[in-house]
């Protein structure tokens, strides 16, 4: 028995830590996903028979305008959240410096994390409400009317990608700000011999250490913006009139509200090509820095 | 168990075990926690908003327990959350009874063998008797599948001191409410206090100008999908409607934010009428409460009978109930017209049994005086129209509202959704 134990237990024992996580993996993640695919083919109201409709769904997405409204929203989802990562390393470097009075500011920074991404939502949109608002009493302030951010087809995903943008930027920070104690202090103080200063320093010395922070910081962004969707369902719950839906928000809608889960399945489908895209890169970067490291 | 462990001079693989140990019995203890049904309990989900409500039915499954010795576990949702999850639940997991809406939004799932028919209790408890013709509101091809509860007759609702004020009496025509609406204006009043960021109210509006324009049959012909949404019919009722979206009639920025808010802009006097149902009567302090008063929808072409929106809510037992019979029990018990009347006065409803002692809440017995008055009702947009319809057709009327000019547009849209669903 233990001869056996011993001749296996160099493959045994990481299997068997391994399974658990496999096995949640498998099925929440990987049937799920299959079976999406499996019910996009369809025409399912939820609850009752599968009708096979091939790809007709595919070619109705193809067709219906409120998709090419979501898909322009995700576009625009993502813009605004690249802001996140320069803004989160820009406050990371502010909150580093030995000030008195830094880490309660830091602290503050770090509230919107600690807040549920509803609450933010809810905030948010009173703070954008256009009768008792804060925009309205800044406006106010100066005689002017704030616009209704939130029943404006333009404004409005603007708005909700700002109100999200405000955690994710304390996310990046705390990303540049773990990264930042970690930087080597051979390379710094080297740097200080040969003299480098301020933006130099920064620029040549500090930043080359945080690309790998970097770079997990703008994965993450990316794939938050797409994901996105409690914010939108909490400030507009896509209005006014569909002009703020995301296609996540579009495939709930879809399934749970007009009872088309085929149809739902379809835009979740196409979001996952467009999500794997950015995953692909993802890995494919982790992969190399993983090499490089050794 | 962990302080215990934290006091032992641990070792990493004893702390291990120690909290693997703890991790099972917490997830096993867990498991035991919920108050889990006996097969004898009887479980309810309810959708009630109404704290007062909720309370009322606390007291009866209390009253009842006494009385029967079982169990009664009751689980509230959150209103909206309760639309969407219904559908899981009476799938796997059904309660012993379940509230829901009558008309077509039950058909659907008494399509789908998803409710209990309990024509049995019916002829028990000779509801028909006290029901009269509202028991249609619950009968698929001559069975029941639940019992009505409080109906909510919609129509115009304001103050009566803001009225008395200003001298103005409630528009019975359409001259008469576009002249009430520039008073209005020019008092720097919103004449109709609307929000539309739930969709509804869009539809509710929609309903009550096509019913006052084409009648309740061509109305119902239109949300069974026998209508086209281009008809030549519909003009009238979208050219009107527009007039009051040029003239500002309604809230600004009225999809910014939900009926509750648009409530308050009418208990707080900054607009004067709103189209809602008795429930309005929750965006009022209870001081102001005797000012609020009710006025029909103004008639708009003479001649057209007067059809009113009338929704009536329902309370079922699942098909996929464990305790059939407990349910029935406690819902004859519920039922009872002075256990049913307390229930429904705590939300302004009007009571479905003809039986039920008579209401303290005037705006109750005056939709009750005016429901005689009514020729026929629908039930109202969202109800009437098939779901996946309704959600196309109230995002297109409140972009309709928000961006007249898209008319045409909008209209294509609808009508491609209805040939979609209804062929």
């Amino acid at each position: 028995m233990s001869r056996l134990w011993r001749r296996n237990r160099h493959w045994v024992t990481p299997a068997l830590f391994l399974l658990p996580g496999l096995i949640l993996f498998g099925t929440v993640i990987l049937a799920a996903s299959i079976e999406t695919v499996w019910i996009s083919l369809h025409d399912w109201d939820g609850i009752g028979a599968k009708a096979w409709v091939g790809l007709a769904n595919y070619v109705e997405l193809v067709d219906d305008p409120q998709f090419y409204v979501s898909l322009k929203n995700n576009v625009i989802w993502l813009l605004i959240f690249m802001l996140a990562p320069p803004i989160g390393l820009a406050l990371a470097l502010i909150v580093n410096q030995r000030i008195r009075g830094m880490r309660f500011l830091k602290s503050l920074f770090f509230v919107p994390l600690v807040l549920a991404t509803v609450t933010v939502g809810v905030v948010f949109g009173w703070v954008y409400d256009p009768n008792f608002g804060l925009l309205q009493l800044v406006f106010s302030a100066f005689g002017a009317t704030a616009p209704a951010l939130l029943s404006d087809e333009t404004f409005v995903t603007f708005a909700v990608a700002a109100a999200a943008l405000w955690p994710q930027i304390a996310f990046c920070m705390i990303l540049f700000l773990a990264g930042l104690n970690s930087l080597n202090d051979d390379l710094i103080a080297a740097g200080r011999v040969d003299g480098a200063r301020g933006w130099r320093m920064l620029r040549h010395v500090v930043l080359p250490q945080l690309s790998q922070v970097g770079f997990i910081a703008i994965a993450v962004t990316v794939i938050g913006a797409l994901r996105s969707f409690d914010m939108i369902a909490v400030m507009t719950s896509g209005g006014p009139y569909g002009s703020s839906t995301v296609l996540a928000y579009q495939m709930y809608q879809e399934s749970i509200f007009s009872y088309r889960f085929g149809y739902g399945a379809a835009i979740a489908t196409v979001l996952f090509v467009i999500m794997i895209v950015f995953i692909a890169w993802y890995l494919n970067g982790l992969i190399k820095a993983e090499r490089s490291n050794v | 168990m962990t302080t215990k462990l934290a006091a032992l001079s641990t070792t990493r693989r004893r702390f291990l075990k120690g909290t693997g140990a703890a991790l099972v019995a917490s997830a096993t203890g867990g498991l035991c926690l919920p108050a889990l049904a006996q097969p004898q309990d009887i479980t309810i989900i309810s959708n009630l908003s109404n704290v007062e409500q909720r309370q009322i039915l606390q007291r009866l499954a209390t009253e009842f327990e006494a009385k029967s010795g079982g169990k009664i576990v009751i689980n509230n949702m959150d209103h909206e959350a309760h639309k969407t999850a219904i559908r899981s639940y009476l799938v796997v997991g059904a309660p012993d009874i379940c509230f829901w809406f009558s008309g077509n939004r039950m058909k659907a799932f008494v399509a789908k063998g998803l409710f209990d028919d309990i024509s049995d209790l019916f002829a028990r408890e000779n509801y028909k008797s006290v029901l009269g013709a509202t028991t249609s509101a619950v009968t698929v091809g001559d069975k029941q599948y639940g019992l009505p509860m409080g109906g909510i007759l919609w129509g115009l609702f304001y103050r009566k001191d803001v009225f008395a004020q200003h001298n103005w009496t409630p528009p019975k025509d359409w001259k008469e409410f576009l002249a009430f609406g520039e008073a209005a204006k020019s008092a720097n009043l919103v004449p109709i206090s609307m929000g539309t960021k739930e969709l509804w109210p869009a539809g509710g509006w929609f309903d009550h100008m096509n019913l006052r324009i084409n009648g309740l049959d061509k109305h119902i012909a239109l949300m069974d999908g026998k209508v086209q949404y281009t008809d030549p019919m519909l003009t009238p009722v979208f050219d009107k409607w527009n007039d009051l979206l040029k003239a500002g009639f309604f809230s600004p920025s009225h999809s910014s934010f939900g009926w509750e808010q648009a409530g308050a802009a009418l208990a707080q006097k900054k607009a004067a009428m709103m189209d809602l149902g008795g429930f309005v009567r929750s965006a009022f302090p209870e001081a102001d409460l005797p000012q609020l008063a009710y006025a029909p929808f103004p008639e708009i072409e003479p001649g057209v009978a007067r059809y009113e929106d009338f929704s009536v809510n329902s309370i079922h037992v699942p098909a996929n109930a464990k305790n059939k019979q407990g349910a029935r029990d406690f819902l004859a018990y519920f039922y009872k017209p002075e256990n049913l009347g307390a229930f429904l006065a705590a939300e302004g409803a009007i009571p479905p049994r003809n039986d039920c002692p008579p209401s303290h809440d005037p705006l109750v017995n005056t939709a009750v005086e005016e429901l005689k008055k009514v020729v026929a009702t629908s039930q109202y947009y969202d109800r009437d129209t098939d779901p996946d319809m309704a959600q196309e057709g109230m995002t297109g009327l409140q972009e309709f509202m928000v961006k007249p000019e898209r008319r045409e547009q909008i209209l294509g849209r609808l009508e491609k959704t209805r040939k979609r669903i209804f062929g």
